[in-house]
């Protein structure tokens, strides 16, 4: 089978799946066939895998939220030597040709196992996650984040649990980076305006749609993922975080449920979106009065989540 | 004597200030459109106003003051007269404070032709909307026309310099068409962000200040102080504007726009032009307010209903030109209308519909000739030009380059033959 086919049982596949877990089931099988015929070509060429290895994915397939379309985030870790990179990273780019080939963009921030940031040795992956910790900068906490968002698809689960083992202990001897991690991600974007009506984009492609992702969807991953960090939770679907992490915040059992439906609204209004940039958005025409006041709850308690979130976690830091 | 030649004095300050307002318009002009026509929009300000000088004196001024019938003026041409009968004041001075109006009319005219339009086009426009277009109106309302004999109240100029400067831009946008990128397909628009909104921002205390000139002066004396109250309203509308701008933006979109709430202090600045010798402070505010919330409304009409207007000219100096020069209908007091002997007292002070009407009829007249004449100018401006619009590889290099041969800022733009290797 080749990546043609694969995106053909992609395309007949996809319109099908009737909720938002199913469709990321599919997402992770797609991406898994891929994957495997990517490192067959790679072996053809250059020989066999140097190194155990394990490929894992980020941002939105990490977390298993994806929509119909979606971009590529991912990385290798192998547990090797400087000398095998070489290999790692052209199997990087053998993956990120056949994804795209597939029907999964390129990502623009380039967040991708052909770059050599996220590529590394296991060795090298600990220092660079130790290093992106204290260098606390804007830009370094922005790759943390998005590094801590990772699950493995193909290979050795325990190089990933490793790294992340680093990052809990180094968070335990320096809390004062939560708060840090907390600023980076404390934007929230408005989605309602001073009349309590919803504020779409006001001009470009996208005008008279509301971006969900970054009104509504935001707090409440940017909450968990916080918590997760400092509650050494490592599994990164949200869901998950919110079932791992609610015995300790009780307040978190009535966001889980929300979630979990906001989930499946923007499921049910994906569905029309025809790439990448669309499924983020939702024409407001489209909604009905009852979706509107649905959407502006989420929004409300989204925002009262990530408030309620970095109080507890300001209180709990500076007792550490 | 001494007080005449203060009030000469006073005057010709005034005259500098207005024509210090066109710096302001550079500055608002170049910062609100993109770094490729900076140039080309700093320049044609200071040529057109070039042209528009030499027009008015010709005979611009002849039209507006002249001599003549209800229509129009028809005498005084080419103006040299050095008399001073030591009484008023010097035609000199009367001269050239109104030659500035004409000036700034003519640039808040060359907002509808911002970044996509010939050089041709403007130095041809220059010509004839300083000669056909702005003296007819001021010759209807301050020439002794139609308009003045029915007591129409325009104290500065909402309808004489904003409004009829707001018409031809109009007729311009709409003959000019969108600039490329301006709209999608499917109808949406993009924003064209201007590039300097420090520039924007300069522009407009520079026009706040120039405004006190423009209305000010338009008391052509000192004797008894009332341009102080002139301007303390000038300033209470504009502070309004500021605010009123500033809120609503953040109320309708969530975000404190910073291009809106400049166009609200302008907003504030034109609503006010009109009434700031006739209303109470209390009313300049009010004035002021609702010129900054209609400019908001307005700026989003015109770019929902396609017609780009990349220097929100037909936002504020038309629509809020109007609303300004309607304003006075209603807040006009009795004792600066029938006091002063112009017009009648506004509807809130007991005038009744009768100023109002006199200001709608005022507005609609002057707004209708200045749109009409300007579109059939600029139709066969068009028709005899082969076009009025520059080419689309010129809009997109930039008016700099296409029009004048070097850029505004070289350092900052790539050449095209680099940006071709790429």
């Amino acid at each position: 089978m080749g990546y043609q086919e694969i995106k053909q049982y992609r395309e007949q596949h996809i319109h099908k799946q009737v909720n938002h877990r199913q469709l990321n089931a599919l997402h992770d099988e797609v991406m898994e066939q891929t994957v495997q015929l990517a490192m067959e070509k790679v072996e053809e060429e250059q020989g066999k895998v140097p190194a155990p290895f394990a490929f894992f994915l980020m941002g939105s397939a990490g977390r298993s939220e994806q929509s119909i379309w979606s971009d590529q985030d991912h990385g290798i870790i192998y547990d090797g030597n400087q000398g095998e990179k070489e290999y790692f990273l052209l199997l990087g780019e053998e993956i990120v040709s056949g994804l795209e080939i597939v029907g999964y963009e390129r990502c623009e921030g380039k967040v991708m196992a052909s770059e050599s940031m996220w590529t590394n040795s296991v060795a090298d992956w600990k220092k660079q996650v130790t290093t992106w910790l204290e260098e606390a900068n804007w830009q370094s906490l922005r790759h943390f984040l998005t590094f801590f968002d990772s699950r493995v698809l193909i290979g050795n689960q325990h190089f990933l649990a490793e790294i992340k083992q680093v990052i809990f202990s180094y968070i335990k001897d320096h809390p004062g980076v939560v708060s840090r991690l907390i600023d980076n991600v404390g934007f929230i974007r408005k989605g309602i305006g001073v009349f309590g009506q919803l504020l779409p984009e006001p001009s470009g492609q996208m005008m008279g749609q509301i971006n969900i992702k970054t009104t509504t969807l935001f707090p409440y991953i940017n909450s968990l993922r916080l918590l997760a960090i400092t509650n050494e939770a490592t599994k990164a679907p949200t869901l998950d975080r919110f079932t791992t992490l609610k015995r300790k915040y009780p307040y978190l059992e009535q966001y889980q449920s929300l979630f979990q439906s906001l989930l499946e609204f923007k499921f049910r209004f994906a569905q029309q979106a025809n790439n990448y940039q669309e499924v983020h958005y939702i024409p407001l025409k489209q909604l009905t009065k009852s979706d509107k006041q649905e959407l502006k709850q989420y929004m409300k308690k989204g925002s009262a989540l990530f408030s309620q979130t970095k109080k507890s976690l300001k209180n709990e830091c500076s007792k550490w | 004597m001494e007080t005449v030649l203060m009030d000469n004095l006073w005057v010709i300050i005034g005259t500098f200030l207005v024509l210090l307002m066109l710096g302001g318009f550079i500055l608002l002009e170049a910062g609100s459109t993109r770094m490729k026509n900076a140039g080309h929009i700093a320049g044609k300000t200071i040529f057109t106003a070039g042209i528009g000088s030499l027009v008015f004196w010709a005979v611009g001024y002849g039209f507006i003051y002249g001599e003549g019938n209800w229509f129009i003026g028809l005498s005084n041409f080419f103006y040299g007269d050095t008399s001073f009968s030591g009484d008023g004041l010097s035609p000199a001075v009367d001269f050239m404070f109104q030659m500035m109006f004409a000036l700034v009319a003519l640039t808040i005219a060359f907002g509808g032709f911002a970044e996509r339009a010939k050089l041709s086009a403007y130095v041809v426009f220059a010509v004839l909307f300083s000669a056909l277009v702005y003296p007819v109106v001021a010759h209807w309302i301050w020439g002794g026309g139609w308009l003045a004999d029915h007591g129409k109240q325009d104290f500065a100029g909402s309808t004489v310099v904003h409004l009829t400067g707001a018409m031809a831009a109009l007729a311009a946008t709409v003959i000019l068409k969108p600039r490329i990128g301006k709209y999608n397909k499917d109808g949406s628009s993009n924003e064209l962000a201007g590039h300097n909104q420090v520039y924007t921002a300069l522009a407009v205390l520079l026009l706040w200040v120039g405004w006190f000139g423009f209305n000010g002066a338009s008391t052509f004396g000192v004797s008894d102080a009332f341009f102080g109250y002139v301007i303390l309203n000038t300033q209470l509308g504009a502070a309004a504007g500021a605010v009123a701008a500033l809120f609503v933006a953040w109320a309708l979109t969530g975000k404190a726009d910073v291009p809106t709430m400049l166009n609200g202090a302008l907003a504030g600045l034109v609503a006010i032009t009109a009434s700031c010798g006739f209303v109470e402070p209390w009313a300049a505010v009010l004035i002021g307010v609702i010129g900054g919330i209609i400019v908001v409304g307005s700026m989003k009409f015109f770019d929902r209903a396609r017609i780009d207007d990349p220097i929100f000219a037909l936002s504020v100096h038309g629509t809020v030109g109007i609303w300004g020069t309607i304003s006075t209908g209603f807040f006009a007091t009795n004792e600066l209308s029938v006091g002063m002997d112009w017009g009648q007292p506004g509807l809130f002070y007991g005038g009744g519909l009768e100023q109002l009407g006199v200001q709608v009829l005022g507005v609609a007249a002057s707004g209708v000739y200045a749109f009409i004449v300007s579109f059939i100018i600029l139709k066969v401006m068009d028709k005899v030009m082969g076009g009025l619009r520059v080419s689309e590889e010129e809009e997109i290099i930039g008016l700099d380059l296409s029009e004048h041969g070097s850029y505004g800022y070289p350092e900052n733009i790539p050449h095209p033959s680099e940006e071709q290797a790429k």
